[in-house]
Protein backbone atom coordinates (compact mmCIF):
# COMPACT_ATOMS: atom_id res chain seq x y z
CA UNK A 1 0.00 0.00 0.00
CA UNK A 2 1.04 3.68 -0.94
CA UNK A 3 1.79 5.34 2.25
CA UNK A 4 1.24 8.80 1.05
CA UNK A 5 -2.17 7.34 1.07
CA UNK A 6 -3.21 6.26 4.29
CA UNK A 7 -4.82 9.87 5.29
CA UNK A 8 -7.03 9.15 2.11
CA UNK A 9 -7.94 5.68 3.52
CA UNK A 10 -8.29 6.73 7.07
CA UNK A 11 -10.31 9.91 6.05
CA UNK A 12 -12.92 7.15 3.73
CA UNK A 13 -12.07 3.74 3.78
CA UNK A 14 -15.35 2.83 1.99
CA UNK A 15 -14.51 5.14 -1.35
CA UNK A 16 -10.63 3.65 -1.22
CA UNK A 17 -12.04 0.00 -1.17
CA UNK A 18 -14.44 1.13 -3.57
CA UNK A 19 -11.50 2.90 -6.15
CA UNK A 20 -9.55 -0.27 -6.12
CA UNK A 21 -12.03 -2.83 -6.68
CA UNK A 22 -13.95 -2.16 -9.73
CA UNK A 23 -15.41 -4.98 -11.08
CA UNK A 24 -16.72 -4.55 -15.28
CA UNK A 25 -19.71 -6.03 -15.98
CA UNK A 26 -18.90 -8.39 -19.11
CA UNK A 27 -21.09 -6.31 -21.30
CA UNK A 28 -19.78 -6.67 -25.03
CA UNK A 29 -21.13 -4.15 -27.20
CA UNK A 30 -19.56 -3.39 -30.93
CA UNK A 31 -16.18 -4.10 -31.57
CA UNK A 32 -14.82 -2.79 -28.80
CA UNK A 33 -14.86 -5.81 -26.71
CA UNK A 34 -12.18 -7.25 -28.74
CA UNK A 35 -9.45 -5.39 -26.61
CA UNK A 36 -11.11 -6.03 -23.79
CA UNK A 37 -9.82 -10.06 -23.45
CA UNK A 38 -6.04 -9.05 -23.63
CA UNK A 39 -7.04 -6.10 -20.81
CA UNK A 40 -8.05 -8.48 -18.38
CA UNK A 41 -5.55 -11.49 -19.33
CA UNK A 42 -1.88 -11.70 -18.51
CA UNK A 43 -0.48 -9.88 -21.06
CA UNK A 44 -1.82 -6.29 -19.86
CA UNK A 45 -3.36 -7.79 -16.48
CA UNK A 46 -5.87 -5.19 -15.21
CA UNK A 47 -5.80 -7.19 -11.88
CA UNK A 48 -2.84 -5.18 -11.28
CA UNK A 49 -5.78 -1.99 -11.12
CA UNK A 50 -7.89 -3.79 -9.02
CA UNK A 51 -10.41 -4.12 -12.57
CA UNK A 52 -11.64 -7.61 -12.55
CA UNK A 53 -14.74 -8.75 -15.04
CA UNK A 54 -18.03 -10.35 -13.38
CA UNK A 55 -20.49 -12.50 -14.39
CA UNK A 56 -23.73 -10.28 -13.69
CA UNK A 57 -24.76 -7.00 -13.35
CA UNK A 58 -25.27 -7.43 -9.56
CA UNK A 59 -22.09 -8.18 -8.61
CA UNK A 60 -20.39 -5.03 -11.19
CA UNK A 61 -20.04 -1.68 -10.37
CA UNK A 62 -17.92 -0.52 -13.38
CA UNK A 63 -19.59 -0.59 -17.12
CA UNK A 64 -17.63 -0.15 -20.18
CA UNK A 65 -19.85 0.53 -23.62
CA UNK A 66 -17.24 -0.85 -25.97
CA UNK A 67 -18.35 0.48 -29.12
CA UNK A 68 -21.56 1.63 -31.02
CA UNK A 69 -24.61 1.12 -29.68
CA UNK A 70 -28.29 0.06 -31.67
CA UNK A 71 -31.27 0.67 -30.62
CA UNK A 72 -31.78 -2.83 -29.33
CA UNK A 73 -28.53 -2.89 -27.51
CA UNK A 74 -29.68 0.16 -25.86
CA UNK A 75 -32.07 -1.85 -24.10
CA UNK A 76 -29.70 -4.49 -22.94
CA UNK A 77 -27.50 -1.41 -21.52
CA UNK A 78 -30.65 0.10 -20.09
CA UNK A 79 -31.45 -3.20 -18.00
CA UNK A 80 -28.31 -4.28 -17.02
CA UNK A 81 -26.89 -0.56 -15.77
CA UNK A 82 -30.46 -0.02 -13.53
CA UNK A 83 -29.17 -3.23 -12.17
CA UNK A 84 -25.85 -2.44 -10.72
CA UNK A 85 -25.70 -1.78 -7.14
CA UNK A 86 -24.54 1.72 -6.35
CA UNK A 87 -22.04 3.33 -6.93
CA UNK A 88 -21.66 2.56 -10.15
CA UNK A 89 -19.43 4.08 -12.84
CA UNK A 90 -19.95 4.02 -16.23
CA UNK A 91 -16.99 4.36 -19.55
CA UNK A 92 -17.51 5.21 -22.95
CA UNK A 93 -14.93 3.43 -24.56
CA UNK A 94 -14.50 4.01 -28.01
CA UNK A 95 -15.58 7.06 -30.60
CA UNK A 96 -19.14 5.29 -31.32
CA UNK A 97 -20.55 5.60 -27.66
CA UNK A 98 -19.17 9.62 -27.69
CA UNK A 99 -21.21 11.11 -31.20
CA UNK A 100 -21.90 7.82 -32.90
CA UNK A 101 -18.00 8.19 -34.95
CA UNK A 102 -18.61 6.37 -37.96
CA UNK A 103 -22.35 5.76 -37.81
CA UNK A 104 -23.44 9.09 -37.64
CA UNK A 105 -25.90 8.53 -40.17
CA UNK A 106 -26.62 5.31 -39.24
CA UNK A 107 -30.63 5.08 -38.78
CA UNK A 108 -30.40 2.58 -36.11
CA UNK A 109 -27.68 3.31 -33.88
CA UNK A 110 -27.86 6.07 -30.94
CA UNK A 111 -25.52 9.18 -31.61
CA UNK A 112 -24.94 10.33 -28.03
CA UNK A 113 -24.81 7.95 -24.93
CA UNK A 114 -25.09 10.05 -22.47
CA UNK A 115 -28.61 11.52 -23.33
CA UNK A 116 -29.80 7.91 -21.94
CA UNK A 117 -28.06 6.99 -19.26
CA UNK A 118 -25.16 8.80 -17.97
CA UNK A 119 -21.72 8.50 -18.12
CA UNK A 120 -18.62 9.37 -16.33
CA UNK A 121 -15.77 9.27 -17.94
CA UNK A 122 -14.54 8.72 -21.85
CA UNK A 123 -11.53 7.17 -23.49
CA UNK A 124 -11.25 8.43 -27.10
CA UNK A 125 -10.00 6.45 -30.28
CA UNK A 126 -11.15 3.34 -32.30
CA UNK A 127 -9.59 1.83 -31.41
CA UNK A 128 -8.39 3.12 -27.97
CA UNK A 129 -5.45 0.85 -27.37
CA UNK A 130 -5.21 -1.72 -24.11
CA UNK A 131 -3.20 0.80 -22.10
CA UNK A 132 -5.57 3.54 -22.41
CA UNK A 133 -8.16 1.51 -20.53
CA UNK A 134 -5.61 2.02 -17.59
CA UNK A 135 -5.36 5.45 -18.16
CA UNK A 136 -9.18 5.78 -18.22
CA UNK A 137 -9.25 3.51 -14.86
CA UNK A 138 -6.58 5.71 -13.04
CA UNK A 139 -8.71 9.02 -14.15
CA UNK A 140 -11.71 7.77 -13.04
CA UNK A 141 -9.68 7.06 -9.37
CA UNK A 142 -8.97 10.82 -9.46
CA UNK A 143 -12.44 11.44 -10.36
CA UNK A 144 -13.62 8.85 -7.48
CA UNK A 145 -11.26 10.86 -5.22
CA UNK A 146 -12.96 14.15 -6.25
CA UNK A 147 -16.31 13.06 -5.52
CA UNK A 148 -17.23 13.80 -9.08
CA UNK A 149 -17.64 10.38 -10.93
CA UNK A 150 -21.50 10.96 -9.48
CA UNK A 151 -23.49 9.39 -12.33
CA UNK A 152 -25.71 6.94 -10.56
CA UNK A 153 -26.14 10.00 -8.26
CA UNK A 154 -27.14 12.15 -11.79
CA UNK A 155 -29.39 9.33 -12.92
CA UNK A 156 -31.39 9.31 -9.85
CA UNK A 157 -32.06 13.29 -9.87
CA UNK A 158 -32.50 13.33 -13.44
CA UNK A 159 -34.61 10.14 -13.57
CA UNK A 160 -37.27 11.66 -15.31
CA UNK A 161 -35.56 13.17 -17.73
CA UNK A 162 -33.06 9.87 -18.41
CA UNK A 163 -36.60 7.85 -19.00
CA UNK A 164 -38.11 10.06 -21.53
CA UNK A 165 -35.56 9.87 -23.60
CA UNK A 166 -35.12 6.58 -23.13
CA UNK A 167 -38.82 6.38 -24.17
CA UNK A 168 -38.85 8.68 -26.79
CA UNK A 169 -36.19 6.75 -29.19
CA UNK A 170 -37.17 2.98 -27.84
CA UNK A 171 -40.91 3.65 -27.90
CA UNK A 172 -42.51 1.35 -25.26
CA UNK A 173 -40.49 0.22 -22.39
CA UNK A 174 -41.48 -3.01 -20.94
CA UNK A 175 -40.23 -2.56 -17.06
CA UNK A 176 -41.08 -0.10 -14.29
CA UNK A 177 -39.49 3.12 -13.62
CA UNK A 178 -36.22 2.50 -11.49
CA UNK A 179 -37.30 5.48 -9.36
CA UNK A 180 -40.70 6.25 -9.37
CA UNK B 1 -19.02 -20.84 -74.37
CA UNK B 2 -21.71 -23.01 -72.91
CA UNK B 3 -21.80 -25.04 -69.62
CA UNK B 4 -23.74 -28.08 -69.12
CA UNK B 5 -25.77 -25.96 -66.30
CA UNK B 6 -26.82 -23.65 -69.20
CA UNK B 7 -28.17 -25.78 -71.86
CA UNK B 8 -29.60 -28.20 -69.09
CA UNK B 9 -31.61 -25.00 -67.46
CA UNK B 10 -32.46 -23.57 -70.98
CA UNK B 11 -34.03 -26.39 -72.19
CA UNK B 12 -36.05 -26.68 -69.16
CA UNK B 13 -37.38 -23.51 -68.42
CA UNK B 14 -37.80 -20.93 -70.36
CA UNK B 15 -37.19 -16.56 -70.57
CA UNK B 16 -33.90 -18.38 -68.13
CA UNK B 17 -31.29 -16.21 -69.41
CA UNK B 18 -27.66 -17.52 -67.93
CA UNK B 19 -24.18 -15.39 -67.94
CA UNK B 20 -21.46 -16.79 -66.72
CA UNK B 21 -19.50 -14.12 -65.11
CA UNK B 22 -16.09 -16.05 -64.22
CA UNK B 23 -14.82 -19.00 -64.20
CA UNK B 24 -16.78 -20.84 -61.52
CA UNK B 25 -19.62 -17.77 -61.30
CA UNK B 26 -22.75 -18.05 -63.22
CA UNK B 27 -25.68 -15.29 -63.35
CA UNK B 28 -29.15 -16.58 -63.78
CA UNK B 29 -31.86 -13.93 -64.86
CA UNK B 30 -35.08 -15.48 -64.53
CA UNK B 31 -38.68 -14.74 -63.93
CA UNK B 32 -40.24 -14.16 -60.32
CA UNK B 33 -42.65 -16.35 -60.91
CA UNK B 34 -40.43 -19.60 -61.15
CA UNK B 35 -38.20 -18.83 -58.38
CA UNK B 36 -38.98 -22.00 -56.53
CA UNK B 37 -39.41 -23.99 -58.98
CA UNK B 38 -35.40 -23.57 -60.55
CA UNK B 39 -34.26 -23.20 -56.98
CA UNK B 40 -35.54 -26.60 -56.46
CA UNK B 41 -34.24 -28.21 -59.31
CA UNK B 42 -31.19 -27.00 -58.59
CA UNK B 43 -31.26 -28.36 -55.66
CA UNK B 44 -31.79 -31.69 -56.67
CA UNK B 45 -28.44 -31.19 -58.55
CA UNK B 46 -25.97 -29.98 -56.76
CA UNK B 47 -26.44 -26.83 -55.41
CA UNK B 48 -27.39 -27.66 -51.99
CA UNK B 49 -26.54 -24.70 -50.06
CA UNK B 50 -28.31 -21.42 -50.16
CA UNK B 51 -25.47 -19.44 -49.17
CA UNK B 52 -27.34 -15.52 -48.84
CA UNK B 53 -30.54 -14.13 -50.36
CA UNK B 54 -29.60 -10.32 -51.01
CA UNK B 55 -31.60 -7.54 -53.14
CA UNK B 56 -30.73 -4.62 -54.97
CA UNK B 57 -32.57 -1.31 -55.51
CA UNK B 58 -32.82 -0.41 -58.98
CA UNK B 59 -34.73 3.02 -58.32
CA UNK B 60 -34.63 4.36 -61.64
CA UNK B 61 -35.78 1.20 -63.04
CA UNK B 62 -38.56 0.79 -60.69
CA UNK B 63 -37.57 -2.50 -59.45
CA UNK B 64 -36.02 -4.81 -57.32
CA UNK B 65 -33.43 -7.20 -58.07
CA UNK B 66 -33.32 -10.51 -55.47
CA UNK B 67 -30.33 -12.20 -55.69
CA UNK B 68 -30.26 -15.83 -54.47
CA UNK B 69 -26.53 -16.99 -53.89
CA UNK B 70 -26.42 -21.24 -54.04
CA UNK B 71 -23.33 -23.23 -54.45
CA UNK B 72 -22.74 -26.96 -52.94
CA UNK B 73 -21.21 -28.09 -49.50
CA UNK B 74 -18.97 -30.72 -51.48
CA UNK B 75 -16.43 -29.61 -54.54
CA UNK B 76 -17.44 -31.04 -57.17
CA UNK B 77 -14.54 -31.95 -59.13
CA UNK B 78 -16.16 -33.15 -62.62
CA UNK B 79 -17.52 -30.02 -63.42
CA UNK B 80 -14.71 -27.80 -63.06
CA UNK B 81 -10.75 -27.71 -61.64
CA UNK B 82 -10.06 -29.79 -58.93
CA UNK B 83 -11.75 -28.47 -55.60
CA UNK B 84 -13.73 -25.86 -57.12
CA UNK B 85 -17.56 -24.98 -56.74
CA UNK B 86 -19.83 -23.78 -58.90
CA UNK B 87 -21.40 -20.34 -57.47
CA UNK B 88 -24.60 -19.82 -59.30
CA UNK B 89 -26.20 -16.45 -58.77
CA UNK B 90 -29.47 -16.43 -59.70
CA UNK B 91 -31.51 -13.04 -60.10
CA UNK B 92 -35.43 -12.21 -60.31
CA UNK B 93 -36.99 -8.73 -61.08
CA UNK B 94 -39.92 -7.68 -59.09
CA UNK B 95 -41.33 -4.52 -58.79
CA UNK B 96 -40.65 -1.81 -56.45
CA UNK B 97 -44.26 -0.56 -56.14
CA UNK B 98 -45.69 -3.92 -54.56
CA UNK B 99 -42.66 -6.11 -54.65
CA UNK B 100 -44.39 -9.94 -53.92
CA UNK B 101 -41.72 -13.19 -54.50
CA UNK B 102 -42.96 -16.70 -53.80
CA UNK B 103 -40.84 -17.84 -50.56
CA UNK B 104 -38.52 -20.19 -50.77
CA UNK B 105 -38.43 -21.90 -47.24
CA UNK B 106 -40.47 -24.98 -48.61
CA UNK B 107 -36.70 -25.86 -50.88
CA UNK B 108 -34.43 -24.43 -48.09
CA UNK B 109 -35.30 -23.85 -44.57
CA UNK B 110 -32.38 -21.85 -43.79
CA UNK B 111 -34.02 -18.83 -45.97
CA UNK B 112 -36.13 -18.36 -43.13
CA UNK B 113 -34.11 -15.23 -41.74
CA UNK B 114 -32.62 -14.02 -45.46
CA UNK B 115 -36.22 -14.10 -46.10
CA UNK B 116 -37.24 -11.98 -42.50
CA UNK B 117 -34.35 -9.46 -43.06
CA UNK B 118 -35.45 -8.39 -46.99
CA UNK B 119 -38.80 -7.79 -45.32
CA UNK B 120 -37.86 -5.22 -42.87
CA UNK B 121 -34.87 -3.71 -45.11
CA UNK B 122 -36.65 -3.81 -48.53
CA UNK B 123 -39.96 -4.23 -47.94
CA UNK B 124 -40.39 -7.28 -49.81
CA UNK B 125 -43.05 -9.35 -48.81
CA UNK B 126 -42.80 -13.43 -49.05
CA UNK B 127 -45.57 -15.11 -49.30
CA UNK B 128 -45.84 -18.49 -47.69
CA UNK B 129 -43.63 -17.30 -45.14
CA UNK B 130 -44.69 -18.52 -41.76
CA UNK B 131 -43.68 -15.64 -39.50
CA UNK B 132 -42.58 -11.99 -41.26
CA UNK B 133 -41.91 -10.41 -38.24
CA UNK B 134 -38.68 -8.02 -37.52
CA UNK B 135 -34.98 -9.52 -37.24
CA UNK B 136 -33.02 -6.50 -35.80
CA UNK B 137 -34.61 -3.30 -36.28
CA UNK B 138 -36.74 -2.21 -33.42
CA UNK B 139 -38.35 1.26 -34.50
CA UNK B 140 -41.19 1.00 -37.14
CA UNK B 141 -39.63 3.34 -40.42
CA UNK B 142 -42.25 4.43 -42.69
CA UNK B 143 -40.02 3.40 -45.71
CA UNK B 144 -37.95 0.36 -45.09
CA UNK B 145 -34.54 1.57 -44.52
CA UNK B 146 -32.59 -0.34 -47.14
CA UNK B 147 -34.26 1.34 -49.89
CA UNK B 148 -32.76 4.40 -52.34
CA UNK B 149 -35.33 6.47 -51.55
CA UNK B 150 -34.90 6.35 -47.91
CA UNK B 151 -33.48 9.83 -46.71
CA UNK B 152 -31.23 8.85 -44.13
CA UNK B 153 -29.57 12.24 -43.07
CA UNK B 154 -32.88 13.59 -42.43
CA UNK B 155 -33.89 10.58 -40.63
CA UNK B 156 -31.07 10.63 -38.27
CA UNK B 157 -31.29 14.40 -37.87
CA UNK B 158 -35.60 14.55 -37.12
CA UNK B 159 -34.94 10.83 -34.88
CA UNK B 160 -31.57 11.02 -33.04
CA UNK B 161 -31.06 14.55 -32.94
CA UNK B 162 -34.39 15.78 -31.53
CA UNK B 163 -33.75 14.05 -28.53
CA UNK B 164 -32.34 16.91 -25.99
CA UNK B 165 -28.95 16.32 -23.31
CA UNK B 166 -29.63 15.49 -19.93
CA UNK B 167 -28.75 18.70 -17.97
CA UNK B 168 -27.50 18.26 -14.22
Amino acid sequence: MDRNQITKWLKSPAKMANKYSLHAVYFCTGCGIIEIPPVITSRWDAERFGVLPVATPRQGNLFMITGYVSLKTLRAIIRTYEQMPDPKYTVGFGSCPINGGMYWDSYNTIKHLDKYIPVDGWIAGCMPRPEAVFIGVTHLWTLIDKGKADGYVRYKKNYAAYRRNQELILGKIDWPPLYP
Amino acid sequence: MTSPLQEDLESRFKDVEVRALEQNRVSVLVPSGSIPLILRYLKDNGRDHLALISCVDWIEQGEFEVVYVLTSYMPNDTEHGPGQRLHVLLKTRIPREDPQLKSAIAVFDNAEPYERELHELYGVNFEGHPRLIPLFLEREYEIPPFRKDFDMRKYVEETFGSIPSVDG
